[in-house]
């Protein structure tokens, strides 16, 4: 079973120059996420005195409407909006795939009635769906995670159902059934390392993907609860001070775009590396 | 043919049943009522006698199959109730609001399909081509380009800084009549529509380019030039035809998306289309408003999909035929 570290391996070779670099990019970002928690908190004070300054060599990204320092709230958000967009990824990744390969591995009429919930999610815009869960729900990370991971699965779902449905002829598949595997381990120990590319490409998209679900939720305000900002947070305060500070719309969003396109970047490296390398059928 | 049509409006049945039952669970098992979100201040001054009053008013005290029932049997009549926030009639509200969403999102649609089939066209045509290049980057930023902070920054730059467009809203409000009040509503049009419709334009201008540069080297349009059609009219009315289907396709769910984009877009823009209505009734925790718009939307959705099916049976005659299944 080291199909997935062959597949790693191959993954990176593929691997166009603007993938690694993406890959570079968010290694980056974790990086910051780790030692932000030890930057200095003092950026961060209130100072009224001090609000609404244009960007200066004092405060790069200029200050916010209570006078904290921008590039230090936007450091700070770092690993809370990473960390929340890894793990609604992998909440939907894991939904997904146990909907979509038990749907296809049985087939019939679990098949039926598991494409129908696929439909039935899809008929739904995602935001409508998520803002009434992170609405009515009681505000805190892990309702904005579930909120988005049990959202967003249906795609993943699609796609795990596809890459089983191939794999289900295959003479692997048939040789673990005859060895008398059971539904879980073949699904897990053998359709999965085989899927793994793909899925990973899906991951890599599915990341950039809740990050911006849960900026747009906070910039909403049905997001996280007060004192903990994202850098959907941090711009939701940005509207009512447009007309004077163009600053606090441009900085956070700017580390919201880098964030989404290294990441759908990636995805896209990773896409190429396994069609051209062949891991993907 | 006529199997395939069936098969396929049978499968839209327990669907359509999974829609009512989810937008009624999702809404109805959540903690909060209409009554606990007056909030503030004005809650704690409702006595327990009043909260229990209202409740009952609403019909929220009666057992939830019961509520379920109920809610059934007006809906097939189309009468979504009254709204808890101004007490009319939900659906006066959605009428209100719906030529607001559609003139915005049908604008953004049609400019979206204007630029992306050409360009998918002219960039599938000639891949890795200078154009095939350029395009793939762009499109690739704006893909990434989350659309609130898009809308913030034209506002900025637009409004704010060059004093061109109107920062937000409808008209003005001495809006004047004629010609001018046209250029008026362009105007207070323009910043809304160019955020919906970048982000929507790399998705099917990605899509179209794909399709046409694998089917671009296919015999049938290999024949096409081969018989002395030009280079355009062999993308154009073969390649392109063929990419036709998987556009239909995806044609079907652009509904949901579009006003997943528009709760965004509405809230900054202070536009008061369906996806602001929406997001002001969760707030409100005004239940017959949003579970009103959610199924109507979801209903929607799934005809849009249906209709998709159909344009796609019609339009591939393999399927046509029945030879392909």
């Amino acid at each position: 079973m080291n199909g997935s570290i062959r597949t790693r391996w191959i993954l990176w070779r593929g691997m166009p120059a603007s993938g690694r670099i993406a890959l570079a990019v968010v290694l980056a970002l974790w990086a910051v996420a780790l030692v932000s928690p030890f930057l200095s908190r003092r950026a961060m004070e209130i100072r009224l005195e001090e609000r609404l300054m244009a960007p200066s060599t004092a405060h790069p990204f200029g200050t916010d409407d209570l006078g904290r320092d921008l590039l230090a709230r936007v450091v700070a958000a770092t690993p809370l909006s990473l960390a929340i967009g890894l793990t609604s990824a992998a909440v939907s990744l894991v939904v997904g795939f146990l909907v979509g390969s038990v749907a296809g591995y049985l087939g019939g009429t679990v098949d039926l009635i598991l494409s129908r919930l696929v439909e039935v999610v899809l008929c739904f815009p995602v935001l409508f769906l998520l803002m009434a869960l992170a609405a009515f729900l009681p505000p805190s990370p892990s309702t904005v995670i579930l909120a988005i991971g049990l959202t967003t699965w249906p795609g993943d779902a699609r796609l795990a159902r596809a890459e089983v449905l191939k794999a289900r002829q295959l003479d692997y598949t048939r040789a673990a059934q005859a060895a008398g595997a059971s539904m879980p381990r073949i699904l897990l120990r053998h359709l999965l390392p085989n899927a793994l590319a793909p899925l990973l490409v899906s991951a890599s998209f599915g990341v950039a993907y809740a990050i911006l679900a849960e900026a747009a939720l906070s910039f909403l305000g049905v997001g996280l609860p007060a004192p903990a900002a994202s850098w959907g947070g941090i711009l939701s305060a940005a509207p009512a001070y447009i007309e004077e500070a163009w600053w606090m719309a441009l900085f956070p969003g700017l580390a919201l775009f880098l964030t989404v396109s290294a990441y759908n970047l990636l995805a896209e490296g990773l896409r190429r590396g396994s069609t051209e390398t062949g891991v993907v059928g | 043919m006529k199997r395939y049509l069936s098969r396929r409006l049978l499968l839209a049945v327990p669907t359509l049943a999974g829609i009512v039952i989810v937008v009624f669970l999702l809404l109805h098992l959540a903690p909060g009522s209409p009554v606990s979100a007056i909030g503030g201040e004005a809650s704690r001054r409702i006595s327990q006698r009043a909260a229990e009053e209202m409740r009952r008013v609403y019909g929220l005290d009666r057992p939830l199959p019961e509520r379920f029932g109920r809610w059934v049997g007006r809906v097939v009549r189309l009468d979504f109730g009254e709204s808890f926030v101004d007490h009319r009639p939900v659906s006066e509200r959605i009428a209100e609001a719906l030529p607001y969403t559609l003139a915005l999102n049908g604008l953004a649609l049609f400019l979206t399909l204007a630029i992306a089939v050409p360009l998918g066209v002219a960039a599938g045509g000639k891949p890795e081509g200078p154009l095939d290049r350029t395009s793939g980057v762009v499109l690739f930023g704006l893909y990434s380009l989350p659309s609130f902070w898009a809308a913030l920054l034209l506002q900025a730059f637009f409004s704010v800084r060059l004093g061109w467009l109107p920062l937000f809203g409808v008209a003005s409000d001495s809006a004047p009549t004629g010609w001018a009040g046209l250029a008026d509503r362009a105007a207070h049009l323009a910043l809304p529509v160019a955020c919906l419709t970048y982000g929507s334009l790399a998705f099917y201008a990605r899509l179209v380019r794909a399709s046409v540069a694998e089917t671009r080297t296919m015999d049938y349009v290999l024949a096409a030039r081969a018989r002395g059609l030009t280079r355009r009219q062999a993308l154009w009315r073969h390649a392109f035809r063929n990419a036709l289907l998987p556009l239909i396709t995806i044609l079907g769910l652009v509904l949901p998306g579009l006003l997943s984009g528009s709760v965004i877009i509405e809230k900054i823009f202070a536009w008061p289309g369906l996806g602001r209505l929406y997001f002001d009734s969760i707030l409100a925790r005004d239940y017959p408003v949003v579970l009103a718009l959610s199924l109507l939307v979801a209903v929607a959705t799934l005809l849009f999909t249906l209709f998709a099916d159909v344009a796609y049976a019609l339009a591939d005659p393999r399927v046509r035929d029945g030879t392909l299944e």
